[in-house]
């Protein structure tokens, strides 16, 4: 059966799939994509944040492995300190060993928690430049893809990480094992496609421009700091897990206060885990509302509940590659240029 | 240069409005009347005690009008902010501070009043109060010396606040002016025009209801931001009802906090008697005032 006709008539939305392996070649040129994987070639595993066993691990590694690379697991797997995967000195030690190495061609993070913004300004990116290799994960690690983003210009992977294999893949979603699979096309250099239904909320119309964005509560964190996200001219997506609505909206009146959204090409609203408020505190206001109020005096497609966050259809994003986003009547279409 | 706004005089007239969060009229009838009893008249705000069925006291155009026209009123020499919550920030960028430019008056609040303490001290250049809220003065309290101390800074006196040493404060002395406030509002602020200005001063930090990673990610937005390393001290308040996560973070608040600014040189010190707590001193954000930390005690002093 085709591939392709059999996963858009299985899913109606968050489907990605292959259309062409291509070299990396972005056709935003501000930006540089890091070499696609082949067969044999090694991706690294570590902890920049939380903590992690070496059991929980067993999924993604066999996962991994049947994609026909190698895995080389880092120092802080396994390691714990408290919360964290080990001390900042060790994270951010095992990150660095794992950037410079040249025969480690990946580096997924093994999982989020919280962490990153302790190393990231002890990370030294020169090896990293001269040999840009993907940068995967989410959650906490939007430190990372706003940080790299941001500062080196170099593409970084916003995906699902290892605790989120699924332990039984033949019996997994097929939601599963597709966003899994996306990691997979992502770095292989499989041109994404992505779709998602259509929304009585959605402000329609097409644009182009790089991806970026993440984890909103991250974000926020990091204004003001070097490793702040840069929106103008771009499409930005966010997601969130856990928060209440008052503080959603005051995180998306920090992105509107900082400036981050009047001079966006579109606006992607992942998902958002709602904190349900406390008992005689009700917000009023939906998600919807809280975005719209912040957003309406612009004229960018905005598009709600795309297959991003802390959910099953999480799929795998290129932060600073270039993407056509169509937002219209029969439902949103996001291209990789 | 900061501008200190006119002290008040018996008969003067305060303003009670909800910028911000919902609350009852009942929970403001004490400070009315405490207030009364100090010599002054209350206008009180249809914010205060409406009938807003959600989580702000009304809506924000509602919230706005109000603290507008407080803002605005000749006769009103002081506001009160009835109570915290969220929703200062969603009107800030609305309020037009012209009127209080030429005739500065009192802004009294905490917690998401920060977002006006760091607002109107950063553009202005103008003192406010970050003090205790009306709810402070229920069931009697209003005889604390933390209540009382919001009546002798209304009057103009010059307060002196000693508390305990704590093992973790860091010796030393400064003088310098005072800003700061609730972590999460200084954290969030944090690039938009409401951004507070540490460089030199003294800056004081109080906390309530946080996971302890939470509050280290927003103290690491602040330094890494700049804001904490050229201060003059640091003044840690209660940080009250901290959570923790399953996964224990390991470290308590003032450990945390003590590891990110134990390098910088200033003096720092714990537990003072700001925040959430009935232990809330009234503070002049923009007032200089001598902080000096001994093995002993901690004392900070308002300078004339």
């Amino acid at each position: 059966m085709n591939r392709k006709h059999f996963l858009s008539s299985l899913l109606t939305t968050g489907v990605s799939f292959k259309i062409l392996a291509a070299p990396p070649h972005n056709p935003d040129i501000s930006f540089r994509i890091p070499q696609q994987l082949k067969p044999g070639d090694v991706m690294g595993i570590t902890s920049p944040a939380g903590y992690i066993t070496i059991e929980e691990l067993q999924p993604a590694i066999e996962q991994i492995q049947s994609w026909g690379l190698k895995v080389r697991l880092g120092t802080t797997i396994g390691k714990r300190d408290f919360s964290f995967g080990g001390t900042d000195q060790e994270r951010a030690q095992d990150f660095q060993r794992m950037l410079d190495d040249p025969s480690i061609k990946a580096i997924m993070c093994a999982r989020g928690g919280y962490g990153s913004i302790r190393i990231i300004d002890q990370l030294n990116f020169s090896k990293f430049l001269a040999r840009p290799k993907w940068i995967i994960g989410f959650s906490d690690i939007t430190v990372m893809h706003c940080h790299i983003n941001s500062n080196y210009k170099v593409a970084t992977i916003h995906s699902k990480m290892c605790n989120s294999f699924p332990g039984d893949w033949l019996n997994a979603e097929p939601v599963q094992k597709e966003t899994i699979v996306s990691i997979k096309d992502a770095i292989t250099g499989v041109k994404m496609k992505y779709t998602a239904l259509p929304h009585l909320k959605n402000r329609n119309g097409i644009a182009e421009g790089t991806l970026t964005g993440g984890n909103l509560k991250t974000i926020e964190t990091l204004a003001g700091s070097r490793s702040e996200i840069k929106t103008a001219g771009k499409i930005l997506f966010v997601e969130d897990t856990g928060e209440y609505l008052y503080s959603i909206d005051r995180m998306f009146w920090s992105l509107k206060r900082t400036g981050k959204l009047s001079e966006l090409k579109g606006l992607i609203i992942g998902g958002f885990k709602i904190k349900p408020d406390d008992p005689g505190e009700a917000f009023g206001r939906t998600l919807y509302d809280i975005v719209w109020r912040k957003v309406k005096s612009y004229k960018y497609p905005v598009c709600f509940d795309f297959p991003v966050g802390h959910q099953r259809n999480n799929y795998a994003l290129k932060c600073g590659v270039l993407h056509r986003l169509s937002v219209t009547a029969n439902g949103v279409e996001l291209l990789e240029v | 240069m900061i501008k200190i706004p006119p002290y008040l005089k018996k008969g003067d007239t305060i303003g009670i409005t909800c910028p911000a969060g919902y609350m009852a009229a009942g929970k403001v009838q004490s400070c009315i009347e405490v207030l009364q009893q100090w010599g002054y008249k209350i206008e009180v705000g249809h914010t205060v005690g409406s009938g807003s069925a959600t989580y702000f006291s009304g809506n924000d155009e509602e919230r706005l009008a109000e603290f507008q026209q407080m803002l605005d009123d000749k006769n009103i020499k002081a506001i009160l902010c009835a109570r915290g919550g969220y929703g200062c920030g969603r009107i800030i960028e609305d309020i037009d501070f012209k009127k209080f430019k030429k005739n500065p008056k009192w802004i009294i609040g905490f917690s998401d009043i920060t977002i006006l303490h760091s607002h109107i001290y950063s553009n202005y250049r103008i003192a406010t109060l970050h003090a205790p809220m009306a709810a402070a003065f229920n069931d009697g309290e209003y005889k604390n010396e933390y209540v009382q101390s919001l009546r002798k800074a209304l009057t103009g006196k010059s307060a002196k606040y000693t508390c305990k040493a704590n093992a973790l404060n860091i010796r030393g002395a400064a003088s310098a002016q005072l800003v700061g406030g609730n972590l999460s509002l200084l954290a969030h602020a944090t690039g938009t025009s409401s951004d507070i200005e540490t460089k030199g001063k003294i800056l004081f930090i109080e906390e309530t209801g946080e996971y302890l990673y939470s509050a280290d990610r927003m103290l690491y937005q602040l330094k890494r931001s700049g804001k904490l390393n050229k201060l003059a001290g640091l003044i840690v308040g209660g940080f009250s009802d901290m959570k923790d996560t399953t996964r224990p973070f390991g470290k308590t608040i003032y450990e945390i906090i003590f590891d990110i600014v134990k390098g910088y040189g200033y003096p720092v010190c714990m537990g003072f008697p700001v925040g959430h707590d009935k232990e809330n001193y009234a503070l002049k954000v923009g007032a200089g005032y001598h902080l000096n930390i001994t093995q002993k005690k901690v004392v900070l002093r308002e300078m004339p």
